[in-house]
Order: structure tokens, then C-alpha cells, then sequence
């Protein structure tokens, strides 16, 4: 008795170690699985693991979710700026692929004639009830003078009429101070054609007696050397032979749309080129 | 007598939170041993009655749910808790290095037993690639030990009204 008394803590330390040691023993001797106590602690466990496993799961989820919507938001705002970053980009392409395409418009006018051309940009437009007219950015110093013709594709649509150092003025056809000599490219039939603002030109000083039918085409007849001969001025687009005067009353439409004129040539007369 | 009754569950919920804590945040490859530092705490603050009874059903869930061989780690956490408890006289307990060093060196301790018993019992030895796998183990527990020793200081003080 004084012996268990004595070393009490020490028999009691060695029991558990005792114990633990003959399980490993056993186990390792009879195998793991068939232990009773085993599969007790297995039943008691599966349910607490499951409800456990379930909530955090579910929590994580959550998080998952919430971290994947934070994303989404912040990639959803990288993307719409992107959006607007490639639209910017996308404009300028849409505005250089159409300069270009009319660039390539003056470019073959200018290819296909044995003229000098020079080329310019329109900057202003006055669009006065009785004055049709466009500044360019070129002027004197690049070679330009009064009177000059003035092409759009895919024909003339003016002159110069106010020439200073780097800017002039053009006179469009349709203002209706501009007069020059054109004929009705089917028929020869000689007129003049005069600017009615935004009703476009009028063909006068043809007989009733001239076949001139809508859709014939005007051209310009190169009288008076301003402009040279047979290039494209308008369509004819209304024929009036009731009027009482001598003359057909003829509505011409222009080949081009003043008012989105953006790159004109300018031709200039005293200078040819030679293929 | 609520402390021996409760212990089983408590152990149970434990063992089973660590599992799922290791299956969800490190998928497996690291075992964040929360049982090792009860283990450890119980060393240092129990009497050596509760503390056998609380390393010996903590050892037992561990090895049925951990799918040891039965009895090992009941084996092992009684060394630690005998160890802990011995050497927590010289030891400064209260001090967070203490405990994190103490955890850290522990956890090892745990790791060659393991391996030793593997190696005599089935001459298998577990730690061959997994060196950098034990210290990233062992860094765990001893950096958490100093959170986990806090709540069971405040449990204990909300369950005694005073440290025990």
C-alpha cells in the first residue's frame, strides 16, 4: 500500500502508457478495422463532420461568390473602359479609312488627267442664303490664283474666288452668283449653267425647241477657258416646258453633296502635266 | 465529472473542425493540428489526472478519425503532454515566444515519433519528401498556438470565473 502510495503518479503515468502501447500492439497484431470503439467514434463523427463540412462549405461559397463578384465588378470596369479605349481607337480608324477612300477619289481624278491638281483641305463654310461658299487651307503660296477650277470627285463643284497667302475662298456651283458655260453631254446642246442655292443649279438659255430629257448629263463645254472641257458638273433631275417663256426651264442637280466637301483639288490651268 | 463527461465531444468537434479546416483552406497537403495545441495547453495548465484523460481521448478520436494505427496517437500526445507538463515548471507559459518556440519544437517532436514508429512498424519512412511539408506544419501550429492558448484562457475563465 505504501509502495502504490508512493508511486502513485508514476503507475499512473505507466497504466496509460501501458495501454496505449498494448493498443498499438494489438492493432498492429489483429489488424485496425474491427475495432468496436473504432467505429463507434466513426458513427458519432459522421454526422458532427457533415453538418460542419456542410456550413463552412456554404460560408466559402459565399466568400467565393462574393471575392468572384468583386472581381467580376472590377474586371467589368477595366473592360468598359477598354470598350471605350478601342472606340476612340475604332473612330479614328473609321475617319482614316474614309479620308483614305477619298483621298483615293482625288487621287485617280488627278491620275487620269494631264492636268497639275493641288490639293486641299476644306477648313469653313459660309452657307449664306445667297452665298455658297468653302475656305481651303491653301492659298498664293501654294500656287493658287483667282479663277482657278475647282474638282470634287467626281467633277467640278467651283473656283477660286478669294486668294489670299495660305486660305481662299471657292465659289460653289450652287451659289447663285456662280455662271458658267456647260452642254448637255447626250445632245451637245450649249447652256448656262447658274447656281439656285440649296435648290441646287438651273440649265438656262436652252430652246424649247432642244431635246434635253432628266437625267441627261451636263458637262462643262470649256468655253471661256476657265474650265476645261468635259468634265461632270450636274444631272438633270426637272424639265419644265410649260412656262411661257423661250426657254426650257431645267433643274440640275450636282454630282457631289457641298456640304460634306472635305478635300477638293485644285486645278491649276497655266501648269499641264505630261504623261 | 462535466469536464471527463464533456471531453468526448469536445474532442470530437475539435477533431472534426481541424479536419475540415485542413480539407477547405489547405486542400489537404498541410494538417493544422489544433488538437496538438490543446494537448500542449493542457500541459501546461491542467493537473496531470485531467490532462492523461484529455491527451488519451484526444489521441483516440485523432487516430479513429485520422485513420492511424489505434493507440498511436494516443501514445504520442500523451509524451507531449507529459513532456509539456514537466517542463512547463521552467517555463515561462504566459510569454507568447515560449509558447510559439515550445509548439514549434513539439510539433517536430510529434513528426519523429511518427516517423520512428512508421519506420520500426512497417520500415516506411514518412518524412523522405515531406521535410519542407513538416516545418510548414510545425510553423503553423506554433504561430497559431499563441491565438488558441488565448481562447482557452478566456473559456476557461468564462466556465471557472477564474483561471483554474
Amino acid at each position: 500500500m505504501f509502495f502504490l502510495k508512493k508511486y502513485k503518479i508514476i503507475i499512473f503515468i505507466a497504466v496509460f502508457l501501458v495501454t496505449a502501447l498494448m493498443m498499438i500492439s494489438y492493432n498492429l497484431k489483429y489488424g485496425m478495422n474491427n475495432s468496436f470503439l473504432r467505429k463507434i467514434v466513426m458513427e458519432t463523427v459522421s454526422p458532427v463532420q457533415e453538418v460542419l463540412s456542410v456550413s463552412i462549405q456554404s460560408v466559402k461559397d459565399s466568400w467565393l461568390r462574393y471575392i468572384l463578384l468583386v472581381g467580376i465588378e472590377d474586371e467589368n470596369r477595366n473592360l468598359k473602359k477598354k470598350i471605350n479605349d478601342l472606340k476612340a481607337v475604332l473612330v479614328s480608324y473609321q475617319e482614316g479609312y474614309r479620308e483614305a477612300q477619298r483621298l483615293k477619289k482625288l487621287l485617280s481624278i488627278s491620275d487620269n488627267n494631264n492636268y497639275r491638281f493641288i490639293a486641299a483641305r476644306v477648313i469653313g463654310r459660309e452657307q449664306a442664303a445667297l452665298s455658297r461658299t468653302v475656305m481651303i487651307n491653301k492659298g498664293s503660296s501654294d500656287g493658287l490664283k483667282n479663277g482657278m477650277p475647282v474638282i470634287a470627285p467626281p467633277g467640278l463643284i467651283g473656283r477660286l474666288v478669294d486668294v489670299s497667302l495660305n486660305v481662299s475662298r471657292v465659289l460653289l456651283f450652287i451659289d447663285e452668283n456662280s455662271n458658267i458655260d456647260a452642254i448637255v453631254q447626250r445632245n451637245r446642246t450649249q447652256g448656262i449653267i447658274s447656281g439656285a442655292g440649296s435648290g441646287g443649279m438651273i440649265l438656262k438659255y436652252i430652246s424649247k425647241t432642244q431635246d434635253v430629257k432628266e437625267g441627261d448629263v451636263i458637262v462643262s463645254s470649256g468655253m471661256g477657258g476657265v474650265f476645261p472641257k468635259g468634265w461632270l458638273i450636274g444631272q438633270v433631275i426637272y424639265v419644265d416646258r410649260q412656262d411661257a417663256s423661250l426657254f426650257l426651264k431645267i433643274k440640275v442637280a450636282p454630282y457631289v453633296d457641298f456640304s460634306k466637301l472635305e478635300e477638293l483639288l485644285i486645278l491649276s490651268s497655266d501648269e499641264t502635266k505630261f504623261k | 465529472m462535466l469536464y471527463y463527461l464533456s471531453l468526448p465531444i469536445l474532442s470530437i468537434l475539435l477533431i472534426v473542425l481541424q479536419s475540415t479546416i485542413t480539407d477547405i483552406i489547405f486542400s489537404g497537403s498541410l494538417l493544422f493540428e489544433m488538437s496538438l495545441i490543446v494537448v500542449i495547453y493542457a500541459g501546461f495548465r491542467l493537473d496531470l489526472i485531467k490532462g492523461m484523460v484529455l491527451a488519451f481521448v484526444f489521441g483516440f478520436v485523432f487516430d479513429c478519425v485520422g485513420g492511424s494505427v489505434p493507440g498511436l496517437f494516443v501514445f504520442i500526445y500523451m509524451i507531449i503532454f507529459l513532456f509539456s507538463f514537466f517542463v512547463s515548471d521552467w517555463l515561462d507559459t504566459g510569454k507568447i515566444h515560449v509558447v510559439v518556440l515550445f509548439s514549434f519544437f513539439c510539433a517536430f517532436l510529434k513528426e519523429i515519433i511518427l516517423n520512428l514508429f512508421y519506420y520500426m512498424a512497417f520500415h516506411i519512412n514518412v518524412m523522405m519528401n515531406g521535410y519542407s511539408i513538416v516545418f510548414m506544419q510545425a510553423l503553423i501550429i506554433s504561430l497559431s498556438a499563441p491565438l488558441l492558448f488565448y481562447l482557452m484562457d478566456r473559456a476557461e475563465i468564462f466556465i471557472y470565473e477564474k483561471r483554474v
